[in-house]
């Protein structure tokens, strides 16, 4: 069974004027002792899932669903009770996530306290343990420091090593690398990778940055626009991708060709949260799109483990049903 | 070869240490040499701490160099006064990483884009309004964009607007920092493509900075890798491409290669 398992999740925030359509429809299967990305750009929702996962939605926000589950629990429900315990997030920026007037001691050992009925000397002890497992040298100089002491790759450890101390099984990282140079992002995705070989830890990778999905993802889900387009095998989903805006992004990446080359630009822009859809999000951009793509919800297609949505490609699974 | 557009020699640049027996700092840019041709675009590549920002700040001589020389276009830049400062700086435009942050949310478009060429006089009041809707015709924007606030823009809008302020004063070096960092990666492709064409239709000369190897490896002719204030290596693209000397570099360029590797 899938540690999460989300069929047509949507969210509405109220707003005055109507709504906003947050999420539209957003399917996601996480498998247990994977790294799944969840791939988009700005505004495409993928934060709003993360909140929606950790029970953190504003006040008033409608939630529909067809399933949404966390190990077999339906999250509108417990959400807010599995936060910190099963369910930990790992944000962009570990300076802002860590208070710069405690020391590190103070800060893991009030999660640790919080989760467990530990006296103090094993509290210690298990400190040190998990700085190590997050491959600090020196944890107990780390243990004494405050936040501005310690570099950015050691403030995200430390903030790794908090999320660990909870003992969630799912880690929800938010652009975990982003604040960082190229190559300490790439020790703490190695970090990552190991914790969940190591651990048996299921991890959701959020992010736009496909290099990230590249080096560490198993499987990765694509969002625009609210919605979920593609979801697969990482591999298949960077070099084989079905879907025209999956295709859009990575042929615009500044790599995609050789150097001087012109890039392949999207032409205009995300719908506003507010504007009902009644076709594919992305036809208005789409250069394949055909005038039915507008009008009606583009149907589900599939390849192996490889899924799409979109009226125009088709997989060699759905051409006996065509 | 043809005379560079801007040169910089051995440029030693260091921050003032505080504490009376504190011993001196080690320079944020130690000895850097790198040279510009006219229409060409020079990349500095470099993580956070590298120098590649100090090394910008003493060209544009915003923090005073402790050595070396810097020559843009002929001139021994670092040796101009304050007053020949003022005028000569009209030759360099700059485009900074957030155009949110860069352009001021009080002013409307058509202000921003005046300003600069307010400050360069000689050119009539009603002038202005013509030559700002140019600027911003020229970077893909409708003239009616003029009454509005940056924020009422895109992020990729908002830069175009910054790079037509930068390019208002017809500059010899357009000056980048990090201009596509804040970006989405769709938008990032717009703007990429834009300063392609700027560079082939204007043969406008830039100075391209950013921790992002593979952006600026697109977009540039020579590349600068900098770390721990000095360049660590320097060349053609395609020579830095293909044949990276320095394991840094490598890792630089193979980061999120294991999928496209495997997928062969």
């Amino acid at each position: 069974m899938a540690l999460l398992d989300i069929r047509a999740l949507s969210v509405d925030l109220p707003a005055p004027g109507g709504a906003i359509h947050a999420l539209r429809r957003v399917d996601l299967t996480v498998t247990r002792g994977t790294i799944h990305g969840l791939i988009g750009e700005s505004g495409c929702g993928k934060t709003m899932t993360a909140m929606a996962l950790l029970g953190l939605l504003p006040r008033g926000a409608d939630i529909g669903a067809e399933r949404f589950l966390f190990d077999g629990m339906a999250l509108r429900d417990v959400a807010s009770s599995l936060r910190g315990r099963r369910i930990a997030l790992i944000s962009q920026d570990p300076a802002a996530a860590l208070n710069p007037v405690l020391t590190i001691r103070r800060q893991i050992d009030d999660v640790l306290r919080a989760h467990h009925d530990l006296p103090r000397v094993a509290r210690d002890a298990r400190a040190v343990e998990l700085l190590a497992a997050t491959g600090l040298p020196d944890p107990a100089r780390v243990l004494r420091s405050y936040p501005h002491q310690l570099s950015g790759g050691m403030q995200q450890r430390v903030v790794i090593a908090q999320a660990l101390a909870t003992g969630a099984d799912l880690l929800i990282a938010d652009e975990p690398t982003t604040a960082l140079d190229v190559t300490i992002g790439a020790q703490v995705l190695a970090l990552l990778r190991r914790l969940v070989q190591e651990r048996g830890l299921t991890i959701l990778m959020i992010t736009h940055d496909m290099d990230v999905v590249a080096e560490v993802c198993d499987s990765a889900t694509v969002l625009y626009a609210g919605t979920s387009v593609e979801d697969g095998p990482m591999s298949e989903v960077l070099t084989r991708p079905r879907h025209p805006y999956t295709r859009a992004l990575l042929a615009a990446l500044p790599d995609a060709g050789p150097p001087g080359t012109r890039l392949a630009a999207i032409e205009g822009r995300i719908p506003p949260p507010f504007e009902a859809i009644a076709g594919c999000a992305f036809a208005p951009r789409c250069a394949a799109a055909q005038a039915e793509c507008r009008l009606r919800p583009p149907p589900e297609r599939q390849d192996g483990q490889h899924r799409w949505t979109c009226l125009v490609e088709r997989g060699t699974d759905d051409q006996a049903a065509a | 070869m043809t005379k560079p557009l801007l040169e910089v020699r051995d440029l030693v640049v260091r921050y003032g240490s505080r504490g009376l027996f504190r011993g001196q700092p080690r320079p944020a840019v130690s000895g850097v040499s790198l040279s510009l041709a006219p229409g060409q675009t020079l990349g500095v590549v470099g993580e956070s701490g590298s120098g590649k920002s100090s090394l910008l700040r003493a060209i544009l001589r915003l923090v005073p160099s402790e050595s070396g020389k810097v020559v843009l276009d002929g001139q021994d830049w670092l040796a101009l006064s304050p007053r020949e400062l003022r005028r000569a700086r009209q030759d360099i435009g700059v485009v900074a990483q957030n155009p949110f942050l860069s352009l001021s949310p009080r002013m409307t478009i058509a202000e921003i884009l005046a300003e600069p060429l307010l400050a360069r006089q000689g050119l009539a009041r009603r002038g202005l309004q013509d030559r700002a809707a140019e600027l911003l015709s020229r970077c893909g924007l409708p003239a009616d964009f003029l009454p509005r606030r940056a924020r009422e823009l895109s992020g990729g809008q908002a830069q175009r607007v910054a790079i037509a302020r930068a390019l208002a004063l017809d500059p010899k070096l357009l000056v980048l920092d990090e201009p596509t960092s804040a970006l989405d990666i769709s938008v990032q492709a717009q703007i990429l493509n834009f300063l392609s064409d700027l560079k082939a239709e204007s043969g406008l000369s830039m100075l391209f900075v950013t921790h992002n190897l593979k952006v600026v490896a697109h977009i540039s002719d020579h590349l600068v890798v900098m770390r721990n204030g000095e360049v660590l290596e320097q060349g053609t693209t395609a020579e830095l491409m293909s044949a990276p000397r320095h394991d840094y570099t490598h890792r630089l360029f193979g980061f999120g290669m294991r999928a496209r590797q495997t997928a062969v």
